[in-house]
C-alpha cells in the first residue's frame, strides 16, 4: 500500500447549493507528524474544508480523504480516524468534565483509565478541583481545555483544530501549543485553521493561505528555520484586503 | 457497552438530575397507583351495590303474593349490569350509560342511573381510572421529558461532537429512543401491574388483557417515537416541545371531542320522546286490541276461534284475554325491537365515522382497542340491552302465557266479589322464573373487537418509524 499523506486534498470544488463556489480547485496535503496552518479572510474557505474533511459538507468534484478514507463514501469511519476541537466547544452541562470525557471517549471507542483522563486534564492544564465539576459554571477557556484533553486522548492519527487557542489565556495559549508538538511527534497529522499568525508560526511546519476556496500561497519552514513573519504577514494582509475589495 | 446504550445511559443520566422530570414522573407514578386504588375499589364497590340490588329486586319479586298473572306484568322488575372485572382498568362508556333497567310488559325502558347523570360535569372531562392517565397524562409527561432529547443536543452543538466521535446518526437515535422508551416502560409499570392484579384476582381471560398490555405498550412506544422524531426534525428544543403540546392536544383531546360531536351532528340520534311520539303512532297504526272493530285483532281473533274451532270466545279452552296479551307482547316487541335497531344502527355508524377517527389520533384508536378488551364499549352496553330484552319478552310472555292458561276467560271478565281471587295464580310460580344473569362475553369475542384499533395503534407505530428512519439520515445536517 503506497504511504499516503493522512490529509490528502485533490482540486475540491464545492458549493452550498447557491451555485457560488466556496472551495475552488482546493489542493492540500498534511503528511504525518506535522503541523499546517490554514490561514486566510472570512469566506476564504478555512472552515469549509474543515467541514469536507469531517464529511459534513460534499464536495462538487475532486477528492478527498483522510488516512485514505474519503469522508463523503464513509463519514463515521474517517471521524474515528480523527479528532476535532471547534472554536466553540460543545460539551455536556449535565456533566463534569471527567464525565464528559469518559462519555465522549467511550462512544468513540477508546478505553482510557480514569487516570489517563485525569493526566489529560491536567496537561491541558484545567485545575484540578474542576475536573468534578459539572459544567454549567465553565468558562469557554475551561470548555476548552475539557475538549483539547478528549482531543488528545483519542490518540488518532489526523487532529483537526479550528481557531483552537481563541479561549485561553496566554499562559494556556502555551500550554496547548506544547501539547501539540507532543502530538505532532507522536505522528498524527495536525490541520489547524488560526488567524494566531503569531502561534501558527510558532510551531507549525507549513502554512496556507487560503483565497477565494483555493491555496493561494504555501510556505513551509525549513530545518532550524522558522517563518518570515513579518513577510508573513505583509502577504496576509494583502489577501485580506484583496479580498475585502 | 454499546453506543446505544451509553447513548441511553447518558440520556437517562440527564433525566434523573432534572429534578423537575424526576418529580413529574414520581408524580405520575403516584397518580396511576391512585387510579388503580381507587378505580379498582369503586368497581368492587359498584359491583357489590349492583349485585345487592340485583338480589333485593328478584327477592321482592319473588316474594309477591298470589296474583293475577298480568299484574305482575306491570308490577316488572329490576335488572342491572354487571361491571366485567376490567372495567376497573377501562370502565368506557359505563358511566354514561346507565347500569340498571326496569323490565315490565308493554315497554322497553332504557337503562338509567349512568353516575355522570348525577355527577359534576367534571366526570365529563375524564375520569382518574388507570387508562385515561396511559391514555392523555403519561404522554404529555413523556412530551415534557423527551422534547428535547435531539432539538436540545443539536441547538447546543453537542449532536455534532457526537458524530465526530464517528457514532452513527442511527445510533444516537435509537439510544435516545430507548431512553424514551424505558421511561415510558417506568411510566407504564404501575398500570401495567394493576391491571395484571384485576386480571389474576378476578380470574379475567388472559387474551383481552394482554390485548389491552400490547395496544398501551404500542401506544406510549408511538408517543416516545413520535417525541424522538420531532425533536430530530425541529433544531430547537422550545419548538419541538410547541409541536408536540400542539399534537398532544389535537389528538387527545380536541379530535376524540371533535370526532363525538362530528359523529352526533352527521348521524343524529332520536331522542326519547321523538322515540316514544314514533313508536305511539304506529302502536295506533298495529291497532287497538279493545276495540271490536280494529281489523287487526278481529282477523286475530278469528284465526285464534278457527284454530281451536269454536264460535265463540267463552269456548275456547284457553283464557283470550292471555292469548290477546301475548299477541299485543309480540307486536309492540316488534316495534321496540325495530326502533332499537334503528337506533343501534344510528350508534354503530356513529361508532364508525369515530373510529375512522383514528386515523387521524391514535388516542381515539387506542381508547376503541382499550374499551373494546375490557367490554365496557358501547358493545358491550348494547349485548347488555339485547340481553335485558331477550329476557323482559321471555318474562311478560310467561306472565301472559300464565294467564291464558291458568286463569280462565270468565273468572277474567267476572266482577263478583270472590271473581279477584280466583284470578290470582300461585305465588310459587314467581319463584320458578328464573332471574336475569348476564352472559359476559368470552375473552376471544373481546379480543377480536378490539383487534381492528389495535391494528391501527401498531400502524401509527409503524408509520412513525420510518418517518423516524428517515429523519435520522438528515439528522445534524445543514437545512
Amino acid at each position: 500500500m503506497p504511504n499516503i499523506d493522512p490529509i490528502l486534498i485533490s482540486d475540491l470544488t464545492l458549493d452550498y447549493g447557491g451555485g457560488d463556489l466556496v472551495l475552488d480547485g482546493l489542493s492540500l496535503a498534511v503528511p504525518a507528524g506535522s503541523i499546517t496552518a490554514l490561514l486566510g479572510g472570512n469566506g476564504a474557505g478555512k472552515s469549509t474544508t474543515l467541514a469536507a474533511l469531517l464529511g459534513f459538507a460534499r464536495p462538487r468534484s475532486g477528492a478527498i480523504t483522510v488516512c485514505g478514507i474519503d469522508p463523503v463514501m464513509d463519514p463515521d469511519l474517517a471521524r474515528r480516524r480523527m479528532a476535532y476541537l471547534p472554536e466553540n466547544v460543545a460539551l455536556y452541562e449535565h456533566l463534569t468534565a471527567m464525565e464528559n470525557a469518559e462519555y465522549l471517549l467511550a462512544l468513540s471507542g477508546e478505553r482510557v483509565p480514569v487516570a489517563g483522563i485525569e493526566d489529560a486534564l491536567a496537561a491541558a492544564a484545567l485545575q484540578k478541583r474542576a475536573w468534578h465539576q459539572r459544567l454549567g459554571g465553565f468558562s469557554k477557556g475551561m470548555r476548552q481545555k475539557v475538549a483539547i484533553a478528549v482531543a488528545l486522548l483519542r490518540e488518532v492519527p489526523v487532529l483537526l483544530l479550528d481557531e483552537p487557542t481563541s479561549g485561553l489565556d496566554p499562559r494556556a495559549t502555551a500550554d496547548f501549543n506544547q501539547l501539540l508538538i507532543e502530538v505532532r511527534a507522536r505522528g498524527a497529522a495536525v490541520l489547524m485553521v488560526t488567524h494566531d499568525l503569531l502561534s501558527a508560526a510558532d510551531i507549525a511546519d507549513r502554512i496556507a493561505f487560503l483565497e477565494a476556496g483555493r491555496v493561494a500561497y504555501e510556505v513551509a519552514a525549513s530545518g532550524a528555520e522558522r517563518f518570515d513573519v513579518r513577510g508573513l504577514h505583509a502577504r496576509f494582509q494583502l489577501t485580506a484586503e484583496r479580498l475585502a475589495a | 457497552m454499546s453506543v446505544v446504550t451509553l447513548v441511553a445511559r447518558d440520556e437517562l443520566r440527564m433525566m434523573v438530575r432534572n429534578r423537575v422530570a424526576m418529580i413529574g414522573l414520581a408524580l405520575l407514578m403516584l397518580l396511576t397507583l391512585t387510579a388503580v386504588l381507587s378505580a379498582w375499589m369503586y368497581q368492587r364497590g359498584v359491583s357489590e351495590l349492583r349485585a345487592r340490588h340485583a338480589h333485593a329486586a328478584e327477592s321482592t319479586f319473588d316474594a309477591q303474593p298470589d296474583r293475577h298473572p298480568h299484574r305482575m306484568v306491570h308490577y316488572g322488575s329490576f335488572i342491572f349490569r354487571p361491571l366485567g372485572p376490567l372495567a376497573a382498568f377501562d370502565p368506557g362508556v359505563d358511566a354514561f350509560t346507565g347500569s340498571s333497567m326496569f323490565l315490565e310488559g308493554h315497554r322497553q325502558n332504557t337503562a338509567n342511573f349512568g353516575d355522570v347523570r348525577q355527577s359534576s360535569p367534571l366526570i365529563r372531562f375524564g375520569q382518574l381510572t388507570p387508562a385515561f392517565i396511559l391514555q392523555a397524562v403519561a404522554p404529555l409527561l413523556l412530551v415534557f421529558l423527551g422534547y428535547g432529547s435531539l432539538a436540545r443536543e443539536t441547538e447546543r452543538g453537542t449532536l455534532r461532537m457526537l458524530i465526530l466521535q464517528g457514532v452513527a446518526r442511527g445510533k444516537i437515535v435509537t439510544g435516545k429512543l430507548l431512553a424514551l422508551g424505558l421511561v415510558a416502560l417506568i411510566a407504564g409499570m404501575p398500570a401495567m401491574i394493576g391491571l395484571a392484579a384485576i386480571a389474576v384476582r378476578q380470574d379475567t381471560p388472559a387474551l383481552p388483557v394482554l390485548t389491552i398490555a400490547a395496544g398501551y405498550a404500542a401506544y406510549l412506544a408511538l408517543w416516545a417515537v413520535l417525541i424522538v422524531l420531532i425533536s430530530a426534525w425541529v433544531r430547537r428544543s422550545r419548538d419541538a416541545l410547541l409541536v408536540l403540546v400542539a399534537i398532544w392536544a389535537v389528538s387527545t383531546i380536541l379530535l376524540p371531542r371533535a370526532a363525538a360531536g362530528l359523529a352526533d351532528a352527521e348521524i343524529p340520534l332520536a331522542n326519547r320522546l321523538q322515540t316514544d311520539v314514533a313508536i305511539g303512532r304506529d302502536l295506533r297504526a298495529i291497532g287497538d286490541s279493545h276495540n271490536p272493530d280494529d281489523p287487526h285483532f278481529a282477523a286475530f281473533k278469528r284465526s285464534v276461534l278457527d284454530r281451536y274451532g269454536v264460535s265463540r270466545i267463552e269456548d275456547l279452552p284457553i283464557n283470550y284475554k292471555g292469548v290477546v296479551a301475548l299477541e299485543g307482547e309480540r307486536l309492540t316487541s316488534s316495534l321496540f325491537d325495530h326502533y332499537a335497531a334503528k337506533s343501534f344502527a344510528a350508534q354503530a355508524r356513529q361508532n364508525a365515522m369515530v373510529d375512522l377517527a383514528g386515523l387521524l389520533s391514535p388516542a381515539i384508536a387506542l381508547r376503541a382497542m382499550s374499551m373494546a378488551a375490557a367490554g365496557t364499549d358501547l358493545d358491550g352496553h348494547r349485548r347488555f340491552l339485547e340481553q335485558a330484552e331477550a329476557y323482559r319478552y321471555a318474562l311478560v310472555q310467561r306472565l301472559n302465557s300464565m294467564q291464558a292458561q291458568d286463569v280462565s276467560y270468565l273468572d277474567d271478565m267476572a266482577t263478583d266479589p270472590g271473581a279477584d281471587r280466583r284470578k290470582r295464580v300461585s305465588a310459587a310460580n314467581w319463584q320458578e322464573i328464573p332471574d336475569f344473569r348476564f352472559a359476559a362475553p368470552d375473552g376471544a369475542t373481546l379480543t377480536a373487537a378490539a383487534l381492528p384499533s389495535l391494528i391501527m395503534v401498531l400502524a401509527w407505530l409503524a408509520v412513525a418509524l420510518a418517518m423516524l428512519a428517515l429523519v435520522t439520515r438528515k439528522l445534524g445536517l445543514r437545512r
